[in-house]
């Protein structure tokens, strides 16, 4: 090649870039400023009352909630001319690394998805705006909202039901001669319902899984023995020493009779992985469920799977409450009309039919009963699962800030206990040693 | 060549046949896999009874608006800035800090190298900031801009081990010619690290194809989503779609097949048969 | 070409460039690098400079920053046993996988460094794997081959070896982990395809007339004209597999008992789950010291065995 030709590429290419360069950063500028552009137009033809609104909103969900939410979202600017969407939707992982991205740059959506189980993070932080003044009389029962307050304050408007429990492989059960659990059984029924289905099923199938590296497993036992939860008003660690260990040893004999599955299958184990998951794998007779997860688990064993609450004890057990919420962000310059959508969301009817179960057990009762004429098993099996646990329910204990890092610790030591590789008498040990830093943590602020 | 001698015997071809064998496995598992429904994914079979077919044309139509036809364009679009910028600017910067004595190099070099010493992870939501403020969030400026200023530390060491290789009678007697230290680059060492720049092309390509966590968080309108972004909405919290995402996924991975497979036999043309005029 | 014999017998030429360099050579050489400066300035520094700022401080990144001075370090060497783990497993992960892929790479390199028939289709069906990379779908994959009931189980229940949980069990999963990883090689073999291809020919031939067997070549020449490239495969190995996050993030999330919780995967649930960026942020800033205290170390060890042709002979 010559000189020549080389530095015309050269030209070329450079040239190109420029272009290129300039190009993206106009479309770039363009959509940083959103939903500007149409209020400047509008302004000037309009001269009247309503401006125009673009709202951002963002949630999480598989693709059938994305599309039905879409749906709802057309609807809303059919009916509010003035207001349009910017939507985002991710899958759960990606939400949350994205979310927290969007806050430390200042740029939360205006209307977001949230969890109970992120709420306390960001509504402790002032991200979130109070939504106490939106009514929702004769839309949501208003005993169910004061459970949802946080300071006395409502970060989230709920969209559906949500409650633990147990779901079980019915017709493996049936087959070999097992008894069902039943409603509002204790943690002994649980316990002997282990020993029962280790007698009489076939080697490595397994009536319970080893859930004792689960800190909220045990929770779920200490609460229902009428104690406070681990982390008492999300301040003060409380973890009963007795009852812990009774509880301890007791899946410590189990793993010794190869009651539970041993270890190392125990943690090959992957919820709603059609492969790994301990019950659709077909090796684990039971597995804990919520109103979200077990239509998945139904869908995968068709047929085959009946719910139940979680095991009680005097006080109860389990709990049932609204989870999945959305919130408006305290950043949003359209907080007005950001709350109307809201209210719009869980109240109109036409919104209802779009949305469907996407989110769960719609928390309006009548939308539900709009809905249930044309309900399948797999949308069904949410709202046996929620009639099974309210009885019983004990509160819903929200994870204080933080404390995912406690959960790790637990996980960990217990798992160390699991593979032999440590006393619980040492895993309590460091368990209480995490618990009290984190306590110290959250009494500093 | 020194493996000419045994080169063409049946032994190279066995070993060469059974390696590929092991490395192919999961190909097989998995197109065997991506056929297959949600239910017998569980199964140790390799290949599902009836397949399913409606994996790839479901998974396709992702959602009611999009399909993956848009979601590959953007991606080879953006992949194509990408590695455009990165074979531009990698060779020129390498030949500066592999060739040519100035004052501050060690210096410069180390910081380069340092660069990639520190974990992503926490570099990024300031960049994300930085991105925000300019205005350039949800475009490809973010994913694409940094492989325009040298491509990365990777490929810059990579061409300068390549370039310190060169033999430097070449440059001398380029010298001689009458050739500037610009006339050398371009006429002595440009062609002589092609097999390096097309290895550069190659992983800039594959590598911003699977990098994932960079583009979730600067890409948000759907019709701007990438392969990978497009891959995710097969799963959510609760459930996964995988039989179409295992269709997608290995739908997924062809275009960079394809270009490894386009771009190998380029390797070839290294020093050793081009020639040196010198 | 003078270097033919230069070669062979490696005899240390004088550096003699090491003369006054002119303001127009100083000019070249910042224009040169001018594209990565620039950038660096531009895009890169800031983020670097902010996160050292933030590892001084607490941050959640829900909100603003507050300075707590040393207090991460303090915490992270005082009182955190994960971090201990986690640079164990990490230094295990490095010191075991980084030499297993150097050597599983140089050596299909050297088979596939032929011109034989199809030699296309092999190269791309040994590459494929690296090509699969951090897919969500490879997850699946893995757990498919190393489960108890997994393809490998049952491969060696053929030999009468009982099954393990390959993955599953604290005892096996990083080392099943290092395999994963040496088993996509790729893209080091790759570059060394690359530079085997770099050296001439002619240094064969000439080796030949002189009576060379084929071990003495491949140690008189393949190695050292291959040892830059080497060099580079060592160094962004090291530095790579200290920041391997991607197999234990989808495979095993860091189990069981933290027997894969590498030290990114650590801080990157530090940073992005648990919402201390600040802490996230000194570990990263441990890790770079880390890292580049070995760099350093390998950069003064290349003296000894690296071999730059441009340099006319080992450096000194």
């Amino acid at each position: 090649m010559t000189k020549a030709s080389k530095k015309s590429k050269w030209r070329l290419g450079l040239t190109l870039l420029t272009v290129a360069l300039a190009l993206a950063g106009c479309s770039g500028g363009n959509n940083g400023e959103g939903g500007g552009a149409p209020n400047a137009n509008d302004e000037g033809s309009g001269g009247s009352a309503v401006k125009p609104v673009n709202l951002k909103i963002m949630w999480w969900g598989p693709d059938a909630r994305h599309q039905a939410t879409l749906k709802a979202l057309d609807l809303y600017s059919k009916q509010t001319t003035n207001v349009t969407f910017t939507p985002e939707y991710l899958a759960w992982d990606a939400f949350w690394t994205k979310l927290a991205t969007l806050a430390a740059s200042k740029s939360m959506t205006d209307v977001l998805q949230m969890d109970g189980a992120y709420i306390q993070d960001y509504a402790k932080r002032g991200l979130l705006e109070d939504l106490s003044d939106i009514d929702l009389s004769g839309i949501v029962d208003s005993k169910l909202i004061e459970k949802l307050k946080i300071d006395g304050k409502l970060y989230g408007i709920p969209l559906s039901h949500n409650g633990t429990g147990l779901a079980y492989n019915k017709a493996d059960l049936e087959a070999a001669g097992i008894t069902l659990p039943a409603k509002d059984w204790t943690w002994d029924d649980y316990f002997a319902f282990a020993k029962e289905a280790r007698a009489k099923l076939p080697e490595g199938k397994y009536g319970i899984a080893d859930n004792s590296a689960g800190w909220d497993w045990f929770q779920f036992y200490q609460t229902s023995q009428g104690k406070d939860p681990i982390m008492v008003d999300g301040v003060k660690f409380n973890l009963d020493k007795d009852l812990w260990f009774q509880f301890q040893q007791t899946y410590e004999q189990f793993r010794k009779d190869k009651i539970v599955p041993p270890a190392q299958v125990q943690s090959a184990f992957k919820e709603n992985d059609p492969k790994a998951d301990p019950m659709a794998s077909g090796t684990v007779m039971t597995r804990t469920a919520t109103v979200g997860s077990v239509s998945v688990l139904e869908g995968m064993l068709p047929g085959k799977v009946g719910v139940v609450n979680n095991p009680t004890g005097p006080s109860g057990g389990g709990w049932a409450q609204a989870t999945i919420f959305l919130s408006v962000s305290s950043s949003s310059k359209n907080k007005e009309e950001a709350k109307q959508f809201v209210r719009w969301f869980i109240s109109d009817k036409e919104a209802g039919q779009a949305l469907g179960m996407t989110r769960g057990i719609p928390i309006n009762e009548e939308i539900y009963k709009e809905l249930e004429p044309t309900m399948t098993k797999m949308d069904t099996i949410g709202k046996d699962l929620l009639n099974t646990a309210l009885d019983k329910a004990l509160p819903f204990y929200p994870a204080p800030p933080g404390w995912e890092d406690f959960v790790k610790t637990y996980q960990t030591e217990m798992e160390s206990v699991m593979f032999g590789k440590q006393s619980l008498e040492k895993a309590y040990e460091n368990i209480v040693e995490k618990g009290q830093e984190t306590e110290e943590k959250l009494s500093k602020k | 060549m020194m493996n000419r001698a045994y080169a063409k015997g049946p032994m190279s071809h066995l070993t060469l046949t059974a390696v590929s064998l092991i490395m192919l496995y999961p190909v097989i598992w998995w197109i065997g896999a991506s056929l297959k429904k949600n239910t017998e994914m569980g199964l140790p079979s390799l290949w599902p009874d009836t397949p399913m077919w409606d994996n790839y044309i479901k998974g396709w139509q992702v959602t009611a608006e999009y399909s993956f036809t848009t979601f590959f364009v953007n991606t080879l679009v953006m992949e194509f800035w990408s590695v455009l910028g990165g074979v531009l600017t990698s060779a020129i910067v390498a030949y500066g800090f592999g060739r040519l004595q100035f004052a501050l190099r060690g210096f410069w070099f180390s910081i380069l190298l340092l660069t990639m010493m520190l974990p992503g992870q926490v570099t990024i939501v300031p960049q994300y900031i930085f991105y925000n403020n300019l205005g350039f969030v949800d475009s490809y400026i973010p994913l694409v801009l940094p492989h325009f200023f040298g491509g990365g530390a990777f490929f810059v060491f990579l061409l300068v081990q390549f370039i310190r290789g060169i033999p430097r009678e070449l440059d001398e007697a380029a010298k001689i010619d009458g050739a500037s230290v610009y006339g050398i680059f371009l006429r002595v060492i440009f062609p002589l690290i092609r097999p390096a720049l097309v290895t550069v092309a190659i992983f800039t390509f594959i590598w911003s194809w699977d990098d994932f966590f960079g583009q979730v968080l600067y890409l948000s309108s759907i019709e701007k989503y990438t392969v990978g972004l497009g891959l995710r909405m097969f799963i959510d919290q609760f459930e996964i779609q995988w039989g179409q995402l295992l269709a997608m996924s290995l739908l997924s991975v062809l275009p960079s097949v394809i270009v490894f497979f386009l771009a190998q036999k380029h390797f070839v043309e290294g020093i050793a048969t081009t020639g040196i005029k010198g | 070409m003078a270097s033919k014999s230069s070669v062979v017998t490696l005899p240390a030429k004088a550096r003699a460039r090491r003369s006054v360099i002119s303001g127009r050579q100083h000019l070249a050489g910042y224009l040169f690098i001018a594209p990565w400066l620039i950038g660096f300035f531009l895009l890169t520094l800031w983020p670097i400079l902010r996160s050292f700022y933030l590892s001084f401080t607490e941050y959640s990144l829900l909100d603003d920053p507050t300075w707590i001075g040393l207090g991460n370090y303090e915490d992270i060497f005082l009182n955190d046993r994960i971090f201990v783990q986690s640079l164990k497993v990490t230094f295990t992960f490095v010191l075991l996988s980084v030499p297993l892929k150097l050597f599983f790479s140089l050596f299909v390199a050297i088979l596939l460094n032929k011109s034989i028939r199809g030699i296309s289709f092999y190269r791309t069906a040994i590459y494929f794997p690296s090509l699969i990379g951090g897919s969500i779908a490879v997850s699946v994959l893995w757990r498919n081959i190393f489960d108890l009931n997994g393809y490998i189980n049952h491969v060696l229940s053929w030999f009468g070896i009982p099954a393990v949980g390959w993955l599953s069990n604290p005892d096996t999963s990083l080392l099943t982990l290092v395999l994963l990883n040496a088993w996509q090689f790729g893209s080091t073999m790759v570059i060394f395809l690359a530079g085997l291809k770099q050296i001439p020919s002619d240094l064969y031939e000439s080796a030949s007339v002189d009576g060379a067997t084929r071990w003495r070549r491949f140690f008189h020449i393949t190695l050292p004209m291959l040892s830059p490239v080497m060099f580079f495969n060592l160094v962004l190995g090291v530095i790579g597999s200290f920041q391997m996050f991607t197999s234990a993030f989808i495979i095993t999330n860091g189990g069981p008992a933290n027997s894969t919780y590498m030290y990114a995967l650590f801080l990157f649930e530090k940073a992005f789950k648990n919402y201390q960026m600040g802490y996230a942020s000194a570990l990263a800033w441990i890790l770079l010291v880390i890292v580049a205290a070995l760099t350093l170390l390998n950069f003064a060890l290349s003296k000894y065995w690296v071999y730059y042709e441009a340099e006319g002979g080992r450096s000194k």
